[in-house]
C-alpha cells in the first residue's frame, strides 16, 4: 500500500549484511537474479560489468593490499532521492517502509538511476523498467511472511530482514548489540541497509 | 581510504550525448524566447519551435518505456500521484507550457495561415506584450529547468551544483546570440541587431568562461570525491580534450577573438558564420562535457 504524505509506515522493514560472517560466496547475489529477474541469469548490466543483480559484489583493496568486499543495495532510505526525484509518483513507500515502484506510473526516464546516491539501481534491457531490491518476487516472499531470497539463500546467515520497529526482531536484536554502520551517512537519505561489523 | 566503484552515470543511467542534445536544443528554444521579446522576427519564431520539437522528440527517444507516457499521465491525473517534488515534472509542466506559447507564435508568423478567420487569434496574440512577456518566461524557466533537472540527481555528485543552472542560462543565451548572428549573415535580421548581438555576445562569453572555469575549479578543490574525479576527467583526463578544445577554444576563444576583430576591423559575413557556428557548437560540447564526466560517489570500503 502507498503511503501518503504525512503518512507513517506501519512497519520499517531493514536488510542487515554481516560482513564480519560474510564468505563472499555470492550465493545471495545468484538467488536475487534467480527470484526476481530469472531471464537475466547469464546476462550482465553492462554499466556494472557484473550479473544483473540487484545486489552488488563491489570488490577492493585496503591500504595494506588485503582484498575488501562490499554487497551493496537498495537501502530503502526514509528520506530517498529517488521517490523526491520520480515525475510522476511511480517510486514511492509502501506501508513497510519499502521503497517501491508502481509500473504502470514509469515512463523509464532514468532520473531515480542517477538520483540515487548509492549506484543500485539499473535498467532492464527488456522492458526498460528502473530494477533494485526488493524485486516483485521478494516482496511477494516477504507479504507471506518469509524472508526475502538472498537471507534464505546465505549458508553463513550474514544476512537479515525484519521490522526495527519491533523491538523483538533479530534485525533490532543484532544492530543493538553489535557494532554497525551505514553507507554514505552524511547524504542525509537515513539509509535502512546495515553493515554489521563483527561477527554474531 | 580505499576507494572502489567508479562508475560512470552513461553507463548506466545513459544520460549521454541524446541528453545533452535535448538540454541544447531547449536552451535556444528557452533564451530564444526572451530574444524573441525584442526581436520579433519570423525565423526566430520558427527556430525556436523546432528547436523545442526536436529536444523533445529526442527526449521521449530516450525514455525506455515511452510507450508508457499516455498511460502514465492518465493514472497520474486518477491518482493524483504527480511528484510536485521533482523538477522532471515541472519540466513537463514549463516545456508544454511553452511548447503551446511556441506554437502559437509559429502561427502568427506564418502569412499563409492569416487567411483563416479561425486562426488570426495567434497574430493577435502576438501582437501582445503580455502573451509575449509570458512566452519568454516560460522560455527562461524552461532553460532554468534544464539545469536543476541534472544539479538535483543526488548520484551524481559533479551536477549537485547551484551554478549549473546559471551556467546553462548564460550558455543558452549564447547559443540565441549566435542564432541571430547567423540569422544576420543570412540577412534576416538587420545589422543594428546583429551589432547589438555581438557586444552582448562577448560579454556572455566572458561570463561563461569564467563560470565554466568555476564550475571545474570549485569542484576539483572542496567537491567531494565523486566531484573531484569528474571535474579531474574534465580538467586533465578523458575528456579533457572536449573541455579544452571544445568547450572552451572552439565554444569560448574562438568567438571572442573573432568578436575582438570584427569590433576593431569590421563585420566580415564569413567569419561571424564562423563564429557562431562554433558558439553553438561550444554549448553543445559543454552539456556534454558535464553529463559525460559524471559519476557515483565511490564507496569507501
Amino acid at each position: 500500500m502507498r503511503l501518503r504524505r504525512g503518512q507513517k509506515p506501519t512497519r520499517r522493514l531493514a536488510h542487515v549484511w554481516n560482513e564480519a560472517n560474510c564468505t563472499a560466496c555470492g550465493a545471495c547475489i545468484i538467488a536475487c537474479t534467480a527470484t526476481n529477474a530469472p531471464e537475466m541469469m547469464h546476462r550482465e548490466e553492462k554499466g556494472w560489468n557484473s550479473l544483473a543483480s540487484n545486489i552488488r559484489r563491489i570488490e577492493s583493496a585496503n591500504a595494506q593490499g588485503r582484498p575488501t568486499m562490499l554487497l551493496n543495495q537498495c537501502q530503502h532510505c526514509e528520506d530517498a532521492p529517488c521517490v523526491h526525484t520520480c515525475p510522476f509518483g511511480a517510486v514511492y513507500y509502501n506501508d513497510d517502509g519499502l521503497v517501491a515502484i508502481d509500473e504502470r506510473l514509469c515512463i523509464g526516464c532514468s532520473y531515480c538511476v542517477a538520483a540515487c546516491p548509492y549506484n543500485v539501481r539499473w535498467m532492464h534491457p527488456d522492458n526498460g523498467l528502473p530494477k533494485k531490491c526488493m524485486g516483485q518476487a521478494c516482496l511477494d516472499l516477504v507479504a507471506a511472511n518469509q524472508q526475502p531470497a538472498c537471507v534464505q539463500a546465505c549458508p553463513a546467515n550474514a544476512r537479515d530482514f525484519g521490522d526495527l520497529n519491533d523491538p523483538n526482531s533479530s534485525v533490532t536484536q543484532t544492530l543493538r548489540r553489535l557494532p554497525n554502520r551505514v553507507l554514505l551517512e552524511k547524504a542525509g537519505t537515513k539509509p535502512k541497509y546495515f553493515i554489521v561489523e563483527s561477527a554474531s | 581510504m580505499n576507494v572502489a566503484d567508479l562508475t560512470l552515470q552513461a553507463d548506466v543511467a545513459h544520460w549521454s550525448w541524446t541528453i545533452a542534445l535535448f538540454l541544447w536544443f531547449v536552451g535556444i528554444a528557452g533564451m530564444g524566447s526572451v530574444a524573441y521579446y525584442f526581436s520579433r522576427k519570423a525565423p526566430l519564431a520558427i527556430t525556436i519551435f523546432a528547436s523545442l520539437v526536436i529536444g523533445l522528440l529526442l527526449v521521449v527517444s530516450h525514455l525506455t518505456r515511452w510507450w508508457n507516457l499516455p498511460v502514465t499521465i492518465f493514472y497520474a491525473v486518477l491518482e493524483l500521484s504527480f511528484n510536485f517534488q521533482s523538477w522532471m515534472f515541472w519540466g513537463f509542466v514549463i516545456l508544454s507550457v511553452h511548447l503551446v506559447f511556441s506554437a502559437v507564435v509559429v502561427l502568427a508568423n506564418i502569412p499563409y495561415l492569416q487567411r483563416f478567420w479561425f486562426l488570426r487569434w495567434g497574430a493577435v496574440l502576438n501582437q501582445s506584450n503580455l502573451f509575449l512577456g509570458g512566452f519568454a518566461f516560460a522560455g527562461f524557466m524552461a532553460t532554468v529547468y534544464s539545469g536543476f533537472l541534472i544539479s538535483t540527481a543526488a548520484g551524481v555528485p559533479l551536477w549537485n551544483t547551484a551554478l549549473i543552472p546559471v551556467l546553462w542560462v548564460i550558455s543558452a543565451s549564447v547559443a540565441t546570440v549566435a542564432v541571430l548572428e547567423l540569422f544576420y549573415v543570412f540577412g534576416w535580421v538587420e545589422e543594428r541587431e546583429a551589432a547589438f548581438g555581438l557586444r552582448i555576445g562577448m560579454g556572455l562569453d566572458v561570463m561563461k568562461l569564467l563560470a565554466v572555469l568555476a564550475f571545474i575549479h570549485i569542484s576539483l578543490t572542496v567537491g567531494t570525491m565523486g566531484a573531484q574525479i569528474g571535474a579531474e576527467r574534465m580538467f586533465s583526463g578523458d575528456l579533457a580534450m572536449l573541455t579544452w578544445i571544445g568547450v572552451i577554444g572552439i565554444g569560448i576563444l574562438l568567438p571572442l577573438a573573432i568578436g575582438a576583430f570584427t569590433l576593431l576591423f569590421g563585420k566580415k559575413k564569413p567569419l561571424l558564420a564562423v563564429s557562431a557556428v562554433a558558439a553553438l557548437a561550444g554549448v553543445l560540447f559543454l552539456r556534454a562535457a558535464v553529463l559525460l564526466a559524471g559519476i557515483w560517489e565511490p564507496l569507501v570500503i
